[in-house]
């Protein structure tokens, strides 16, 4: 399952004070490290983490230039938080191998191994990381300030005293009360005694055998209060693992896999990490999918039909409404990309189009000119510039070769794909090129066969995409979220599954997302997708829907076979190739007005789908008109778990 | 001593354009595609073989490899029983970076042993004339490094290609036995996922 890591308390400058003997040949040391409460797969974790330089400040991860260490490879300059959560991700598997043993205060000095690993392990000596549920006791103390003796259950393993030399300690105490009850011990005043009591049972129960959809509660595997912090979904997990149980070990990879990608994709636990219920909302009763028909793609006539004698495009909207139902003609593609796309404005003339033309080219051949321009010499000073053009090259020999227009060698098409990306690194040099532009941009040069326009509209294409192939892939990570939380109020049923087999956060459609479908369609289905997105039409973010409609497609597949992570993600990316875009096209604008016309749709869909602005529906009058009011708390229309949910756990789906 | 892995994880790691997706087409399909894509994102491909008598299934892990798109390749290093480290022949840069993706590997793998992980080095593309790197620079490396098993392969011409992932399996497995002989069977559980934190209900 998804990673689900929540914050609930922090506070920084929390110190041990280890003995002479915990501290090896480091005399007096103190350890300074920030002291959490956290919420992690729906357990609640007291952690413990020294400051990165606490050990040692010349072991700061920052290696030269040209080091070859791997974290130094982590860490440019200037990408120093990236690195910093990199690290974390490494010490968060020593966190879940600790709590293992339920304690982990770690005591054995590590030695071997290369530098860096060993920095980190230095670090996690001190770190450890407890559940909740394991402590036994707190002793409060006082010496001028405030430390805490932390006590497990287990009696044979202890934990450092916490010294809260900057204050912190009853903010701490009143986190953890959240949680646990404290209460004083009879004979030692200064000693609360912890415990955790097993929240809402009974009511999780129910919802399990309520929504159960598969007949097959079996048991519980699981400690029935982590379970029951958890959603509905995690119980569903418990019975799918109770199933295939046996298998466990073989299972563990995967397992992991994907729980570091769920700390990639950092966003998702927002959503997740819901309070109780939070799936339960979204169970909203979706009534019939609408069938909907496709139309013949516009043609030529029909095209020229929309132009009036100075060449402006007349009614537009109702253009975009034929070039979304039925997508065009090849031969009209060259010229309504452009307006598509934005290049030219609808209400252009043909003479103000020229003149835009003209201004155009000439910016692009002094961007061309730019990069053409530079010597081996200069190039030899610009490790970035040569990072993107090697990368260019190979790409640019690895796409759509079989093409025509692209296939065989010394093609004249592979050299503008190649000149329009070094261009577009000159237009855009920090994001320069990226993997899967090269796929962006071949379609819209093959329809374009012109160097320029082909440049500009793949710039507005671009300016769609930015943010997938940025830094942090924010797009990417924005979209899984969105994608799941559709889902999730599609067919809760499926997104349950998915859950239970760590898929939960939709890592296979990565490709899907990153270049919209460019390899799973053949090359003229990717025309024809490509144009029906961009009309905007029916709804915003329509690509998502589009996923859900061939999600939807595999599901019983999916479920049936009882795929497993990795299958899952194989069984995704095979289906390149074989999709028709006819079908997906129907299913997800069937998909987009069964989620329009229901009542009562949670604030979080809405926005996604951009269904609170005012939007026409294609081909249901009536429906798009009205601004929809924005339901917060009667989101919770099935009623199921409106007690246990705070006021305000309607929002923090993840919306953009 | 525990039952034989039955399931191998092995994962292909090197620069872009060194032929990776190549290798495991040319192994899984026996086929060389000169029109294949570059990878996004990451996959893998099944192939069951025979290893004394019993069946082993590879399950070989292909990524991409652009900066960019580490902290979404690295999650799937996890679990590997062994590495293939590629480069290719013709460009110099890729072998420099060996090292680079060995450390890449064993970090976000958490190899615990780093020293008796079995790593696999392949120089690809040996068809082509135009070497950058010559055989005995590579074998150094390897041995210098940890004592590898080196191969010049070609996906193009299929040259070593079966023999290398053969090699791989065989390090997996003997690396897997020694693990059973060395660790004591609390420690094997200690590696494993709290899937119960305290057990409870049955
Ligand atoms: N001559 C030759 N070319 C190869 C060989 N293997 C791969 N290639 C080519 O090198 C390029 C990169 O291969 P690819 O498998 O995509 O590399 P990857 O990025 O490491 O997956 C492609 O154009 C392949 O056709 C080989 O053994 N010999
Ligand atoms: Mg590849």
């Amino acid at each position: 399952m998804a990673e689900l890591l929540k914050v609930i308390f922090e506070h920084e400058g929390i110190f041990l004070h280890p003995s002479p003997d915990e501290g090896g040949p480091e005399q007096d040391l103190l350890v300074s490290g920030t002291l959490r409460v956290l919420e992690k797969d729906a357990e609640i974790l007291v952690e413990y983490r020294p400051l990165e330089d606490s050990v040692d400040p010349s072991n700061m991860l920052c290696a030269g230039q040209d080091s070859s260490s791997v974290v130094e490879w982590a860490q440019c300059p200037g990408e120093k938080s990236q690195s910093r959560q990199q690290l974390e991700t490494q010490q968060s598997y020593e966190t879940e191998w600790d709590m293992v043993n339920a304690i982990s205060f770690r005591k054995k000095n590590c030695t071997n191994g290369e530098g860096s690993l060993n920095h980190s392990q230095e670090r996690s000596r001190w770190a450890f990381s407890v559940n909740i549920s394991d402590l036994k006791s707190i002793t409060v103390k006082d010496e001028g300030w405030t430390f805490l003796i932390l006590k497990l259950k287990d009696a044979f393993s202890s934990l450092p005293a916490l010294h809260f030399h900057q204050g912190g300690s009853k903010d701490f105490l009143d986190c953890l009360r959240r949680f646990a009850l404290l209460t004083e011990c009879p004979e030692d005043k200064t000693c609360l005694m912890v415990s955790t009591p097993n929240r809402a049972l009974s009511q999780s129960f129910e919802n399990l055998l309520d929504d159960n959809n598969f007949g097959l509660v079996h048991k519980f595997k699981r400690d029935p209060y982590v379970a029951t912090l958890g959603s509905f979904s995690k119980v569903t997990n418990y019975i799918y693992d109770a199933l295939r149980g046996a298998e466990e070990q073989q299972q563990r990879p995967p397992e992991e896999v994907a729980d570091l990608l769920g700390e990639v994709i950092p966003g998702l636990e927002i959503n997740q990490q819901e309070e109780p219920g939070f799936e339960v909302i979204t169970r909203i009763d979706l009534g019939a999918r609408p069938r909907v028909s496709r139309a013949e793609p516009l043609s030529a006539d029909d095209w020229s039909k929309h132009q009036d004698p100075e060449g402006r495009m007349k009614d537009e909207a109702t253009l975009r409404q034929k070039i979304f139902k039925g997508g065009l003609c090849h031969a009209v593609r060259k010229e309504a990309w452009k307006f598509l796309l934005g290049y030219y404005p609808w209400s252009s003339t043909l003479e103000e189009r020229k003149s835009v033309l003209k201004a155009k080219t000439d910016e692009y051949f002094r961007m061309k000119l730019q990069w053409k321009s530079i010597s081996e010499e200069q190039e030899r000073r610009n490790s970035r510039l040569r990072d993107y053009r090697s990368l260019i090259e190979k790409d640019v020999n690895r796409t759509d070769r079989t093409n025509r227009f692209y296939e065989g060698l010394n093609n004249p098409g592979l050299t503008l794909l190649h000149d329009i990306l070094m261009t577009y690194c000159m237009y855009d040099f920090d994001l320069g090129y990226v993997q899967g532009m090269s796929d962006l941009l071949s379609p819209i040069l093959y329809v374009m066969e012109n160097e320029v326009d082909a440049f500009w509209c793949f710039v507005s294409f671009m300016d769609q995409m930015h943010q997938n192939f940025e830094e942090q892939m924010q797009g990417m990570k924005t979209q899984l979220i969105q994608l799941s939380t559709l889902l999730r109020l599609l067919d809760l049923a499926f997104w349950n599954y998915l859950e239970s087999q760590e898929s939960g956060y939709l890592y296979f459609c990565f490709r899907w997302l990153l270049i919209r479908f460019k390899r799973e369609l053949s090359f003229q289905d990717v025309l024809r997708l490509w144009e029906v997105m961009w009309t905007g039409l029916p709804c915003q973010n329509f690509h998502l829907l589009i996923c859900c409609a061939i999600l939807d497609s595999e599901k019983q597949k999916i479920m049936e076979e009882n795929y497993g992570f990795n299958e899952i993600l194989k069984h995704i990316n095979e289906l390149a190739m074989k999709l028709d875009v006819e079908e997906i096209l129907q299913k997800a604008e069937g998909i987009c007005l069964q989620i329009h016309s229901c009542k009562d749709l949670p604030h979080s869909i809405s926005s996604i789908l951009g269904f609170d602005a005012k939007r026409q529906v294609p081909n249901q009058a009536g429906l798009g008109g009205a601004p929809r009011p924005a339901p917060q708390q009667d989101a919770c229309s099935n009623g199921h778990c409106r007690e246990s949910r705070p006021q305000n756990s309607c929002r923090g789906v993840s919306t953009s | 001593m525990t039952a034989r892995k039955s399931l191998l994880k092995v994962i292909l790691l090197g620069d872009g354009g060194v032929g990776k997706s190549s290798i495991m087409n040319r192994y899984v399909t026996n086929k060389f595609d000169a029109h294949l894509f570059h990878t996004i994102g990451v996959e893998f491909l099944n192939k069951t073989l025979e290893v004394d008598g019993s069946q082993v299934t590879l399950q070989i892990w292909d990524t991409a490899g652009q900066e960019r798109f580490r902290s979404l390749r690295t999650p799937f290093y996890r679990g590997s029983d062994c590495c293939l480290l590629t480069f290719s022949v013709d460009d110099n840069q890729s072998f420099l970076n060996l090292s680079n993706w060995k450390k890449e590997f064993i970090y976000y793998a958490d190899v615990k042993e780093p020293e008796n992980f079995p790593f696999v080095v392949l120089g690809n593309k040996v068809d082509v004339t135009e070497r950058q790197v010559s055989a005995e620079e590579a074998r150094m490396w390897c041995q210098e490094n940890g004592d590898y098993p080196y191969f010049e392969t070609s996906a193009k011409d299929a040259t070593n290609v079966a023999v290398a992932f053969e090699e791989a399996v065989h390090r997996a497995l003997a690396a897997d036995d020694k693990a059973d002989h060395l660790i004591p069977t609390d420690t094997v559980k200690l590696h494993r996922k709290p899937r119960s934190a305290t057990a409870c209900c049955s």
